[in-house]
């Protein structure tokens, strides 16, 4: 039966069942979460192209590196939770996870584990503000090498 | 018809409201009865003079009616006015469920789909402790406008 309030205002029904929606779908533990953002680079000599979906961040690679040609192969972003481990699949049998450590403030603190099928390529504790970029750099791909760009929010 | 019958419906008839029938029947009494035909023309003097004296009055409170007849019809007009205009909450609840929508969309944004060119705000990164098992690992830091690097140099 609608109440008093939804029979005057019928127009404010559909707003507040929104809300409630909002409500109950905003996860509880938001600010506990990481957004991690993983883009695998192919990096070779093998043309002088460089994608332009890296924007701003293609000056820094060409200055950094010694290889004439970059191509984004892969970007993906997780949403995890502090003490759960997110897993970024990497070109060949290569796999990377990330789990957000406990942190201050607008800090950020990333346990990252690069692994080779069963090897363990890098295990590595990173600590940066939100917002800030890392590169991994290193395990051969083709005839060139993979570039992780990581940034955490 | 008798005298009592006739004397029960001729204030009906003077009203106009008999059947057709009934007065016809009371006319064919009043023809042969002197006394109800001088009631029937009493009455009916009295009802012409009421309706005169009615319209009369109504013709004196003609404007005073009007005037309360322009006011009532203005007061539902209000009323009506009032209905089909909505509140302020009506006409702003647009504005939350707006908004719902976007965080919405933001909260379940597909994860890995292409965004917008890398725009990191600090390249500022403590590396707490790294190492790899079947690897050597370099630091290479170039600066405070450059992103630091883990070089990963892999064992032949």
């Amino acid at each position: 039966m609608p109440s008093a309030a939804s029979r005057k205002y019928p127009g404010i029904r559909a707003p507040l069942l929104l809300l409630l929606l909002l409500l109950a779908a905003v996860p509880s533990g938001a600010a506990d979460t990481v957004s991690v953002d993983v883009a695998t680079v192919y990096a070779s000599n093998e043309g002088t192209s460089i994608d332009p979906a890296l924007g701003t961040i293609r000056g820094k690679l060409h200055s950094m590196f010694n290889y004439t040609s970059y191509r984004m192969l892969d970007r993906k972003r997780r949403t995890i939770s502090v003490g759960e481990a997110g897993e970024f699949e990497l070109p060949g049998r290569r796999t990377m996870r990330a789990t957000p450590l406990p942190a201050q403030g607008d800090k950020v603190r990333l346990s990252i584990q690069i692994s080779d099928g069963p090897r363990k390529l890098l295990t590595t504790t990173l600590g940066l503000r939100r917002g800030g970029m890392v590169l991994v750099g290193g395990p051969s791909h083709q005839a060139g090498v993979l570039i992780l760009i990581i940034s955490a929010e | 018809m008798d005298c009592g019958a006739a004397l029960g419906v001729i204030e009906a008839k003077a009203d106009g409201l008999l059947p057709r029938e009934e007065a016809a029947e009371l006319a064919g009494h009043l023809a042969g009865c002197p006394a109800c035909a001088a009631e029937d023309a009493a009455i009916s003097a009295a009802g012409s003079a009421l309706r005169a004296l009615t319209g009369i009055r109504a013709m004196e409170k003609g404007p005073a009616l009007d005037a309360m007849w322009t006011r009532v019809r203005a007061g539902i007009e209000e009323g009506r006015e009032a209905r089909r205009r909505p509140s302020w909450i009506a006409r702003w609840a647009w504005i939350p469920a707006a908004g719902a929508l976007a965080v919405l969309a933001l909260l379940f944004y597909p994860p890995g789909t292409d965004r917008s060119p890398f725009h990191p705000s600090t390249f500022d990164v403590a590396v707490e402790d790294v190492e790899s098992e079947v690897a050597t690992v370099a630091l290479v830091d170039k600066g405070e406008d450059l992103p630091r690097v883990i070089w990963i140099i892999e064992d032949a």
